[in-house]
C-alpha cells in the first residue's frame, strides 16, 4: 500500500486527506457548534487551497481571489434559491436563472465554472503585466467586483444581504469538496503544468528558452485556482445561506493569505498546514476575546484583538520565517532512513588528461 | 463654458489628491522596491488624531480642536512618525525579502492598523467639522469652486515643485535619486541608506496625512475605512506612470482624476455608481497596451 | 614593518551551502598595487563583496586602516576610506556625469579639496568634462568604466578597488583605462586593488599578483618572477599539455 502510494506521488494528498477526515469525524461527536466550526475550517481549506494553486506555483500574490469566492458564491444564490424569492428579490435575473432551483452539486460546480470563465477573460490581460503590477491589479481585480456586487442591485441585490439560500452543506460535504481540491492542486502540481510554472518562477528567461510561455502557464494556474476558489465560494453560501459582497473583500482576502503565508506558500501541505493552524489560533484569539475563566480568573481580551493578534502575528512570520512553517515541503510518511542521506551517484567529475 | 471650468477644477483637485496620494507610494517603491499597501492606513490613522477615541456615534474633538497651525503640524507629523515607525519595526527587517513577501508585510501591517482603530474608535463614522469655511465656493470666472478645491490644487503644486526642486538641488535628494537607481551602489559610495530610507518614509506619511486633512474637510467625516479607495487608486496610479517613476505616479493620478471625472459628468444616471468600476477596468486597459506604464524607468525594465 | 593597510585573515564566505572563500589570507600595504586572478568562480569579486561590506562573512577578520570592518555596513566601509568599483560598471544611468561624480563626496568636509579633485580628474578623464552634463546612461561601455573608476575617487579612498575593469571593454579602450589608472596611481600615491581575468594585464601594471582558485589563493607574488608553468599549474590545477602554451 504504501509503495503503491509512494510510486504513484499519492502520499501526500492521501495524508492530507486523513488528516481532515479525522477531524470531520472527531467532530460528528462534538457539539453542533463544533462541527460548525469544523464546516467552516473545510471550506477555507477549499478557498485557501485554490489561492495556493496560483500563488504557490507563481510566486506572484494575487489579492484578487476573494472576487472568485464571491463570484462562486453569488453564483449558486442565483440558481439554488427558491424562484418565487428571486422573483421579488432579484428582479434583474435572467429568466432562466430566475426559474433555477439546482440541486447544490451542479450548482456549485456551475458556479465554480462562472469564477473560472471570469479568471480566464482577466487573467489573459493581468497576466501580461510584470509581478509587482500583476499583484496591483489583482487588487483592482477585487475592488471591480466589490464595486459591481455592491452596486448592482437588481441581480446582487446591492450592499445587502441576500438572504434564504439553501443550506445543504454540511461536515462531509465541506470535506468532499476539501478532497476534491486538495487532488485538483495535487494532480496541477506535479502536471507538467506545474512543473512548467514553477520553472517561471525560479528562473523566467531560462523557462522561455526550454519553449514555456510563461503568460499561458500562468493562466492555466490561475483559471484553475479561480474554479477551486469559486467551489469554495458556492460552499460558504450554501452553507451560511447568506451572501454579502463585504463578506468577500479585504478581510476575508488578508485571513486567507495570512493562512497561506503562515503554513508555507510554497506547498500544497504548507496551504492545509496553515489553515488548520490560523484557525485553531483565531479560535482560541475569539475565545479569549468572549471572556474565558482560567483557574479561577477571568480573562477577557479586548474586542478587536483576534484581528490584530492575527495581524502581528503574519508580519512576524513574515519577518523571521517567510517560508512558513512547512517550508515548502509536504507531509510526507516518516521515513527510517534519514531523507538527506547522500544517494550514490555517477561521479561528474572529469579526469583530467 | 462655466460647465467646463467647473469639471476642470473638479478633475483638478480629485487629480491632485489622488497625485500626492501616488506620490507617497512612489516615493517608498522607488528607493526600496516596496509596495506600502499600509499607506492608506497611515492616512487614516493620522487624522482619527483629530477625535477623541472613543466608540460612541458622537466623538469629541481632540486635536481638531486646536488652532489650526497646530492641528495641521500635529496630523502631519503623526502621519510622518508612524509611517517611520513601520520602517523601524517592519520594514527595516525585510531589506532582502522579496517583494512578495513585503507587499503581504505591508499587508499585513495596514489590516492591523486599521483594526486598532476599529478596536479604539468602532466602525461608525465620525462627524468633524475641520473648518468649514473652505467649503464655501469662491467665484472664478462665472464657475462656484469651494475654497478648498482651489487650496488642494494650489498646495499640491507648490509640493510637487517643492519636491522636483529638492531631488535636483539638494544633497539628500541626490541620494535619494541614487538609492533609488541602484541601493547597493549608492551605498558603497557612502550613502546612509537607512537615513534616506527613513527620509522617504517620513515624507510620504506626511504626504498621506495630507491627503487626509484634505479629504476629512471635503466630507466632514472620519471613517476607518477611508484609505482603501483612495489608496487603490495611488497604487494603480503608480503602475499606469510606471513603478519607478515620480512623475509617472503623479501624472498617472491627475489621468485618473480626469477621467473618473470626466466619467461621472457623462455617465447615463443609472451607471454612475459603478464608475470606479469602469476606471479600474480603463486602466486595465491602458495597461494592456502599455504593460509597463507610460513612463518606463530602469527599475521596471528588467535585464536578461 | 608597517602596519599595513588592509588586513583579511582566515575569511570564509558561504552562499548558502557553498563555499567561496575558504580560509583566506591577503595583507596589502598602503602604496601597493595588488592584482587578484584566477578562473571563474575562484571567489574574486565574492572577496571584494567581502571586504565593501555587501557580503557578511561566515568567520574571519577584516581590518582596514585600523579599523575592524568585518560585517559592517557598506556605508561604514566606504568611510573608512575603502572604495569599491563593481563588476559590471553600474553607472546611476538616468543621473548626469557630474552628479554620478558628487554622490561620492558626502563623506567629505573639505569643499576646497572636493573641487580640486573634480578639476584633476576631469583632467585626467577629459570626456567626462565634455560630457559632464550629459546622462550617464548614455556613455559607452569605455566612458562609463571611466566615470565608475573617477566617481570612486571623488571619495578620496586610501584603498580603490577595481572589480574587472576591461570586462566587456575593446582592448584599446582597456589600454586607456588601464592609462588612466597607472597615471592615477603615481600622481595621486594610490593603494590599487585590481580583480582582473587576465593575467597578462596583471604582469603590465606591476605590483604583486595573487591568484585564486577554488576560494583559495593558490599562487602570489611578483608575476615577473613567476613562470608560465607555474601560473598554468595554479590556474588550472593541474600541469597543462606541454607545447602550444605561451604566457
Amino acid at each position: 500500500m504504501k509503495n503503491f502510494l509512494l510510486r504513484h506521488r499519492l502520499e501526500t494528498p492521501v495524508l492530507l486527506c486523513l488528516a481532515l477526515a479525522l477531524l470531520a469525524v472527531l467532530s460528528l461527536a462534538g457539539s453542533n457548534s463544533l462541527q460548525r466550526t469544523t464546516t467552516e475550517v473545510l471550506i477555507r481549506v477549499v478557498m485557501v487551497v485554490g489561492m495556493f494553486i496560483f500563488i504557490g506555483h507563481s510566486g506572484l500574490i494575487s489579492f484578487g481571489h476573494m472576487a472568485f469566492v464571491g463570484i462562486g458564491a453569488y453564483g449558486v444564490a442565483w440558481t439554488t434559491m427558491e424562484p418565487s424569492i428571486k422573483q421579488y428579490v432579484l428582479t434583474g435575473l435572467p429568466d432562466l436563472l430566475q426559474q433555477a432551483a439546482l440541486p447544490w452539486v451542479p450548482a456549485s460546480l456551475l458556479a465554480g465554472l462562472l469564477a473560472a470563465a471570469v479568471a480566464l477573460l482577466a487573467g489573459a490581460v493581468i497576466l501580461r503585466l510584470n509581478g509587482i503590477a500583476a499583484s496591483i491589479a489583482t487588487f483592482s481585480l477585487l475592488a471591480i467586483f466589490n464595486v459591481v456586487y455592491s452596486n448592482w442591485d437588481s441581480v446582487t441585490a446591492g450592499s445587502s444581504s441576500i438572504v434564504g439560500i439553501p443550506t445543504p452543506v454540511g461536515v462531509w460535504q465541506a470535506f468532499l469538496f476539501a478532497a476534491g481540491a486538495i487532488a485538483l492542486a495535487h494532480w496541477h502540481g506535479i502536471s507538467r503544468f506545474g512543473l512548467a510554472l514553477r520553472a517561471v518562477r525560479e528562473e523566467p528567461v531560462a523557462a522561455r528558452s526550454c519553449g514555456i510561455n510563461a503568460w499561458r502557464q500562468l493562466l492555466v494556474a490561475f483559471v484553475l485556482s479561480a474554479l477551486v476558489c469559486g467551489l469554495g465560494g458556492a460552499l460558504d453560501a450554501q452553507f451560511l445561506g447568506v451572501v454579502n459582497p463585504d463578506a468577500y473583500y479585504l478581510g476575508r482576502t488578508f485571513t486567507c493569505l495570512t493562512m497561506l503565508v503562515i503554513g508555507g506558500s510554497a506547498s500544497l501541505s504548507g496551504a492545509v498546514t496553515g489553515v488548520l493552524v490560523l484557525s485553531a489560533l483565531m479560535e482560541l484569539l475569539i475565545r479569549l476575546e468572549t471572556g474565558v475563566s482560567l483557574g479561577g480568573m477571568a480573562i477577557q481580551l479586548p474586542s478587536g484583538s483576534q484581528e490584530v493578534v492575527t495581524g502581528l502575528v503574519m508580519v512576524l512570520t513574515l519577518i523571521r520565517r517567510p517560508a512558513g512553517l512547512m517550508q515548502g515541503r509536504e507531509w510526507q510518511w516518516p521515513r527510517l532512513t534519514h531523507p538527506s542521506a547522500p544517494l550514490p551517484a555517477a561521479s561528474l567529475e572529469m579526469q583530467p588528461r | 463654458m462655466t460647465a467646463a471650468l467647473q469639471y476642470l477644477f473638479d478633475a483638478l483637485s480629485l487629480g491632485s489628491l489622488y497625485a500626492l496620494g501616488a506620490l507617497g507610494i512612489a516615493l517608498i517603491f522607488g528607493v526600496m522596491r516596496l509596495v506600502n499597501f499600509a499607506h492608506g492606513d497611515v492616512m487614516t490613522f493620522a487624522i482619527f488624531v483629530l477625535i477623541a477615541p472613543t466608540t460612541e456615534a458622537v466623538a469629541p474633538l481632540w486635536v481638531g480642536a486646536w488652532a489650526t497651525p497646530l492641528i495641521v503640524l500635529t496630523v502631519l507629523g503623526v502621519g510622518a512618525a508612524l509611517a517611520v515607525l513601520a520602517e523601524l519595526a517592519v520594514f527595516r527587517h525585510l531589506r532582502h525579502a522579496t517583494p512578495a513577501t513585503t507587499m503581504m508585510a505591508a499587508f499585513a501591517l495596514g489590516f492591523v492598523i486599521q483594526n486598532l482603530l476599529l478596536a479604539l474608535h468602532s466602525s461608525r463614522a465620525k462627524a468633524v467639522n475641520l473648518w468649514p469655511q473652505l467649503n464655501l465656493p469662491v467665484d472664478l470666472w462665472g464657475a462656484r469652486v469651494p475654497a478648498l478645491q482651489m487650496l488642494m490644487i494650489g498646495i499640491t503644486m507648490a509640493l510637487l515643485v517643492g519636491l522636483a526642486w529638492m531631488l535636483r538641488h539638494t544633497r539628500a535628494g541626490l541620494e535619494m535619486r541614487a538609492a533609488a537607481e541602484d541601493f547597493d551602489m549608492a551605498r558603497m559610495l557612502g550613502v546612509k541608506a537607512n537615513r534616506v530610507i527613513l527620509v522617504a518614509f517620513g515624507m510620504s506619511g506626511a504626504l498621506a496625512a495630507l491627503i487626509g486633512l484634505f479629504m476629512v474637510n471635503q466630507t466632514g467625516l472620519v471613517d476607518i475605512r477611508m484609505g482603501a479607495p483612495m489608496m487603490l487608486v495611488a497604487f494603480v496610479s503608480t503602475v499606469i506612470g510606471g513603478l519607478g517613476s515620480l512623475m509617472g505616479a503623479v501624472l498617472g493620478g491627475f489621468l485618473i482624476g480626469f477621467v473618473s471625472t470626466a466619467l461621472q459628468a457623462w455617465l447615463p444616471l443609472d451607471a454612475r455608481a459603478f464608475r470606479d468600476a469602469f476606471v479600474y477596468l480603463g486602466v486595465i486597459a491602458l495597461l494592456l497596451w502599455r504593460p509597463n506604464g507610460l513612463f518606463i524607468t530602469g527599475a521596471s525594465r528588467q535585464r536578461v | 614593518m608597517t602596519t599595513p593597510l588592509l588586513s583579511i585573515q582566515d575569511l570564509h564566505v558561504r552562499y548558502g551551502g557553498i563555499a567561496a572563500l575558504r580560509g583566506l589570507d591577503l595583507t596589502i600595504h598602503a602604496g601597493e598595487t595588488v592584482m587578484v586572478t584566477g578562473p571563474n568562480g575562484a571567489g574574486k569579486s565574492t572577496l571584494m563583496k567581502a571586504i565593501a561590506g555587501l557580503v557578511k562573512p561566515r568567520q574571519g577578520r577584516i581590518v582596514f586602516d585600523g579599523q575592524l570592518t568585518t560585517g559592517r555596513a557598506p556605508e561604514t566601509v566606504a568611510a573608512s576610506g575603502f572604495s569599491l568599483v563593481p563588476e559590471g560598471r553600474q553607472v546611476f544611468g538616468s543621473m548626469t556625469v557630474l552628479e554620478n561624480l558628487r554622490i561620492g563626496t558626502g563623506l567629505r568636509r573639505n569643499a576646497l579639496a572636493v573641487a580640486a579633485d573634480l578639476e584633476y580628474l576631469l583632467d585626467v578623464f577629459p570626456l567626462l568634462r565634455e560630457r559632464a552634463h550629459g546622462q550617464a546612461g548614455l556613455l559607452s561601455g569605455g566612458q562609463q568604466q571611466m566615470l565608475v573608476i573617477a566617481r570612486a575617487l571623488m571619495a578620496a579612498p586610501r584603498l580603490l578597488a577595481i572589480d574587472e575593469p576591461s570586462l566587456g571593454l575593446a582592448p584599446r579602450v582597456t589600454d586607456q583605462v588601464y592609462e588612466a589608472l597607472l597615471r592615477l596611481r603615481a600622481e595621486r600615491d594610490l593603494t590599487l586593488l585590481i580583480v582582473e581575468q587576465s593575467a597578462s594585464r596583471a604582469l603590465l601594471t606591476g605590483g604583486r599578483m595573487v591568484m585564486l582558485r577554488e576560494g583559495g589563493i593558490v599562487l602570489e607574488g611578483d608575476p615577473r618572477q613567476i613562470t608560465a608553468q607555474q601560473m598554468q599549474q595554479a590556474y588550472f590545477g593541474y600541469d597543462a599539455a606541454p607545447a602550444a602554451m605561451h604566457a
